[in-house]
């Protein structure tokens, strides 16, 4: 029965009854009746009452709590402002990681049925997990018709897109045919990149716009279906926009378009489709019906066994296909693990400074469930129940936690700004907005908006509802005898665990920074042994086409061209540059010289350049001679090799006129001419590798090109001319990078940089808070104090002997959550070192310089509400009670 | 004076809960009740009584079912729970301690 239906009820009986009465005493029915419904008053209106009375208390409860907590945040301005920036600062913190995090490692993926998608690397022995090559990808598709429904590859594609007036470079990505369908990906507009589109090389100039391109270049106009945009010096009709969700199949990169794979040569001005060396394409691949992942990777085997036999020239005993589930690969399988971590550090990083600010709320709510302790006594005694005080108070510390949210996503805003208008030397110019589709809309995604709220609304609610319970349990009596602010011993017992608590944190994060510096600082120390002097840098790929096949007379053209440019002191160039993310390895024997058992020849980093590269890039010749004009294609092929190398194979110092037998049939003999200074490859970190240098017209074509120019002029403005020069000898040039190399060398130190400065941000912000709660919980007993103070300072005690003795307290605090916290971090630093770089994890710099730093904020924090009260007028003080 | 009076405000509850006290009773016998024991002079407005009900009932001070009266009717009865007896005890006590104030006070104002 419903709530309507019992009130009629109710009223009918009533009115029923009184209408019996009235004709027991002489009225007649109708008189009785009408009299009765008199007595009664407004049927209606009673009804409404008592309706509003059942139902609408709840939320008018609320709504009562709410205004009157609202109010009493405002009495409290220092307060609230306090407790709610506090949150803020720690949620800003967390909405950001986590929006950043959320937006490019878990992006959500509208493809269909991700568990029966396989990512497809190759792999051989130390490698690590690499990207296929085309032929190898068609070979691997003929082996697996049965078990694979269909393969998918994808490529970056970058292009010069001209389209009205505007022209810029982009960076697409180049798909199968089908690639779309078989990932079950509908288009948002027109229709997807098919089958069909993707047959003859060259014979299908069709392009798919990706949602955010479309809408940033293109307005979002949906009559862009059937237009032309001009993509590298041809027209392509614009077939359809790809669903916002969907971001391509590149690692971390989200495309600007999508075009056939079939014209990715064309694009590109490469010849990439039909080489077994290039090594640029991601497969994603779909599980026939019924097949396993482990008969798949069985199957894929069989290929590289097959291919180990019939392709000898390009795949190599040992090379392997390695499968991995789709659903397991966020990035790139071979560096998740690492990302993971660094992403799993940043998580525990900000979420101790989110634990930091709800110790701070936590420590001034119970302060204010003790100033509290006289008005809850009082409202007690005049009736209010334990449960609405309670309550009351639960709606308020919600309340805090909700500004705290709000500010915290205003706060989480300007800071992604700002990470967003930083200009980080990513590689290929890669721009975090554009290139990994970060924007201010990453933080209104529901994941990140929910831990926003959530936060604000269960730290509130939480922290809140220990002093709601405690401070409402107030005995009356001895609350209101005491009169001033009793009632303290518990409630300040809670408080100095808090504070212990934000010590310990504090320090800890402070540790953690430090690491990060000094980890930054060693990598800043490191020689690379190459580019110290002002060096221009120019990445290019020199298009070519079955008109013009080989690029490399336009090459030496611009090296020759380069060589009379004044303020040029020496310029080279180098296939790929070191500490690039690119990189090639060769293959040899060294007769005389057993090989390492199981192994069928040793191997080296290899670079292709031209003799001037070397004394362009500051590196000195140890011994014998680099490249010169003689070494051509058609003259004997010949190398020079690093000191490390040197030293490995010839001990003795004769490593010039050795032979290194190279085992692959694409790749001659060489004989070593000279030996050069090591210098660092892959990464910064790395110990002196063995380096074989080639000469660039010796071996193959390249795929592109760096100019390397060393100057005495400004390296920046230098590559500007650079820049001119190529477009000079070649109006179709395409530029990968221009920059300096100083640039370049701080790419290769941006994960310990961004480490470094991230953890610096955070661990400031953490000591800010652990200083702000030092400073309240000093504050507040001192304020506690008052009296005593007055009293003492009334008979003589001096000022600084009342603030240090007021400090003490703090201090000793303080000294207990840093010897906490020091154990802490000592245990915490373990799991760092897969992070660091040239730093132990008991670092003492680090070790000490936290402490120092925390001792001096904290003694801060704890001395100066001390003394501010310890030259209070003493008449003002004892006046104040 | 007028020989009715309202119930004065915020003693309503103590009324309705102490015409509980004894039995189980529905909204028009809680009139009934009152009247008789103040020999009319309080009317309990219908206006009021009834939301009273309903609020006192969801604070837990009462509950209620259905019952068959005497002359077989169905009725509401409202009865008195454990809590609403302690609230009525604490209600009371305030009410002795401010209105023992109150006539002290009246009563010095009218010595004068």
């Amino acid at each position: 029965m419903g709530l309507d239906d019992r009130l009629s009820e109710e009223i009918r009986f009533h009115i029923e009854q009184q209408t019996e009465k009235n004709l027991q005493a002489g009225m007649s029915p109708e008189e009785a009746r009408r009299q009765a419904l008199i007595q009664f008053g407004g049927v209606q209106q009673t009804r409404e009452r008592t309706r509003d009375e059942f139902r609408g208390a709840y939320l008018e409860n609320l709504a009562r709590d709410v205004r009157h907590g609202l109010r009493s945040l405002r009495r409290h301005p220092g307060f609230t402002a306090m407790a709610v920036l506090s949150l803020a600062i720690g949620i800003a913190a967390n909405a950001v990681i986590f929006g950043i995090a959320n937006a490019v490692l878990f992006r959500p993926s509208p493809v269909v049925d991700p568990a029966t998608l396989v990512n497809i690397y190759e792999s051989e022995a130390d490698q690590g997990l690499n990207p296929l090559s085309y032929p190898n990808i068609e070979d691997l598709r003929r082996g697996t018709t049965t078990t694979f429904r269909g393969i998918v590859a994808s490529a970056v594609a970058a292009g010069r897109v001209q389209y009205g007036g505007t022209a810029g470079a982009v960076i697409g990505e180049a798909v199968t045919g089908g690639a779309f369908g078989l990932l079950g990906v509908e288009p948002y507009l027109g229709r997807a990149i098919e089958t069909r589109d993707d047959v003859a090389r060259g014979g299908h100039p069709v392009v798919m716009l990706s949602h955010a391109y479309w809408q940033r270049a293109f307005g979002g106009d949906p009559q862009v279906i059937g237009r032309t945009v001009r993509l590298s010096g041809r027209d392509y009709s614009i077939i359809g926009v790809a669903p916002a969700s969907y971001r391509g199949g590149l690692p971390a990169i989200t495309p600007s378009f999508y075009v056939p794979m079939s014209m990715f040569d064309e694009v590109m001005g490469a010849e990439a489709l039909d080489r077994r060396g290039f090594h640029s394409f991601f497969v994603r691949a779909r599980l026939a019906p019924g097949v396993t992942f482990a008969q798949a990777d069985h199957a894929a085997s069989l290929v590289a066994a097959d291919l180990t036999r019939t392709r000898p020239d390009g795949w190599t005993p040992g090379q392997r296909f390695s499968l991995v589930p789709s659903t397991d690969v966020q990035i790139l399988p071979g560096v998740d693990g690492l990302i993971r971590a660094a992403v799993w550090l940043l998580v525990a990083v900000v979420g101790l400074v989110l634990l930091l600010a709800c110790t701070n709320l936590a420590s001034f709510l119970v302060a204010r469930a003790l100033d509290r302790s006289q008005e809850v006594a009082v409202r007690r005694a005049l009736g209010a129940t334990r449960g609405a005080l309670a309550r009351q108070m639960l709606v308020e510390s919600a309340l805090l936690g909700l500004g705290g949210s709000v500010v915290g996503l205003l706060l989480a805003l300007a800071l992604l700004k700002a990470v967003l208008a930083l200009d980080l030397p990513l590689p290929y110019g890669m721009r975090l907005d554009l290139h990994l589709g970060l924007s201010q809309a990453t933080l209104f995604d529901w994941r990140v908006l929910s831990l926003i709220v959530g936060a604000g609304l269960v730290s509130g609610l939480l922290l809140g509802l220990f002093p709601a319970l405690r401070g409402t349990r107030a005995e009356l009596g001895p609350s209101l005898a005491a009169g001033t602010r009793g009632n303290s011993g518990q409630g300040l017992k809670w408080r100095n665990a808090l504070v212990v608590a934000q010590i310990s944190m504090s320090l800890l994060l402070l540790v953690g920074a430090g690491l990060f510096l000094r980890s930054w600082q060693q990598m800043l120390a490191v020689d690379p042994g190459f580019g110290r002097a002002p060096t221009s840098v120019l990445a290019v790929m020199m298009p070519v086409s079955r008109a013009a096949p080989d690029s490399s007379p336009r090459m030496r053209r611009l090296l020759e061209r380069l060589r009379k440019e004044p303020g040029v002191e020496a310029v080279g160039l180098v296939w790929p540059l070191p500490l690039e993310l690119s990189s090639s390895s060769t293959r040899f024997t060294i007769d005389g010289r057993a090989l390492p058992q199981g192994q069928e020849a040793f191997r080296a980093q290899r670079a292709w350049v031209d003799g001037e590269f070397f004394d362009a890039a500051g590196m000195t010749v140890v011994a014998g001679r680099t490249f010169n004009d003689d070494d051509r294609r058609g003259n004997q092929p010949v190398a020079v090799v690093s000191q490390a190398m040197a030293r490995r194979y010839w001990p003795d110092g004769d490593a010039v006129g050795h032979v290194l037998r190279r085992p692959s049939p694409g790749e001659a003999d060489l004989v070593v001419v000279g030996v050069v200074s090591d210098i660092k490859v892959r990464s910064l970190g790395e110990a002196p590798r063995d380096v074989v240098y080639e000469h660039y017209l010796q071996g193959d074509r390249l795929p592109a090109i760096t100019y390397v120019a060393r100057t005495t002029t400004d390296a920046a403005r230098m590559t500007q001319t650079l820049l001119a020069a190529g477009r000079e000898v070649d109006p179709d040039l395409r530029v990968m990078q221009a920059t300096t190399m100083a640039e370049h060398l701080a790419m290769s130190r941006l994960p310990s940089q961004i480490g470094a400065v991230l953890i610096g941000v955070f661990s400031v912000l953490g000591l800010a808070l652990a200083a702000v709660g030092v400073y309240g919980m000093v504050r507040y007993t001192v304020a506690m104090r008052t009296r005593e103070v007055g009293i003492r300072m009334a008979l003589g005690a001096d000022a600084a002997g009342v603030a240090r003795q007021l400090a003490t307290h703090g201090v000793r605090l303080v000294l207990v959550g840093g010897a906490i916290g020091a154990v802490a971090s000592l245990l915490a630093a373990r799991f760092l070192a897969t992070l660091l770089f040239g730093v132990g994890s008991f670092d003492p710099v680090a070790l000490t310089g936290a402490p120092l730093v925390l001792g001096l904020a904290a003694w801060l924090a704890a001395y100066l509400p001390a003394r501010r009260a310890s030259r209070a007028n003493p008449l003002a003080a004892l006046r104040a009670e | 004076m007028k020989d009715k009076s309202d119930v004065l405000q915020g003693t309503l509850d103590m009324l309705v809960l102490r015409a509980l006290q004894l039995e189980a009773m529905h909204g028009w016998g809680i009139t009934e009740r009152i009247g008789q024991w103040s020999e009319q002079v309080l009317q309990l407005g219908q206006g009021s009584l009834y939301p009273a009900l309903y609020r006192m009932e969801r604070q837990g001070f009462i509950r209620s079912e259905w019952r068959v009266t005497d002359n077989n009717r169905r009725a509401r009865y409202y009865s008195m729970t454990a809590s609403g007896r302690r609230y009525l005890h604490d209600s009371l006590a305030q009410w002795r301690r401010v209105s023992r104030a109150i006539n002290l006070v009246l009563e010095v104002t009218t010595a004068n």
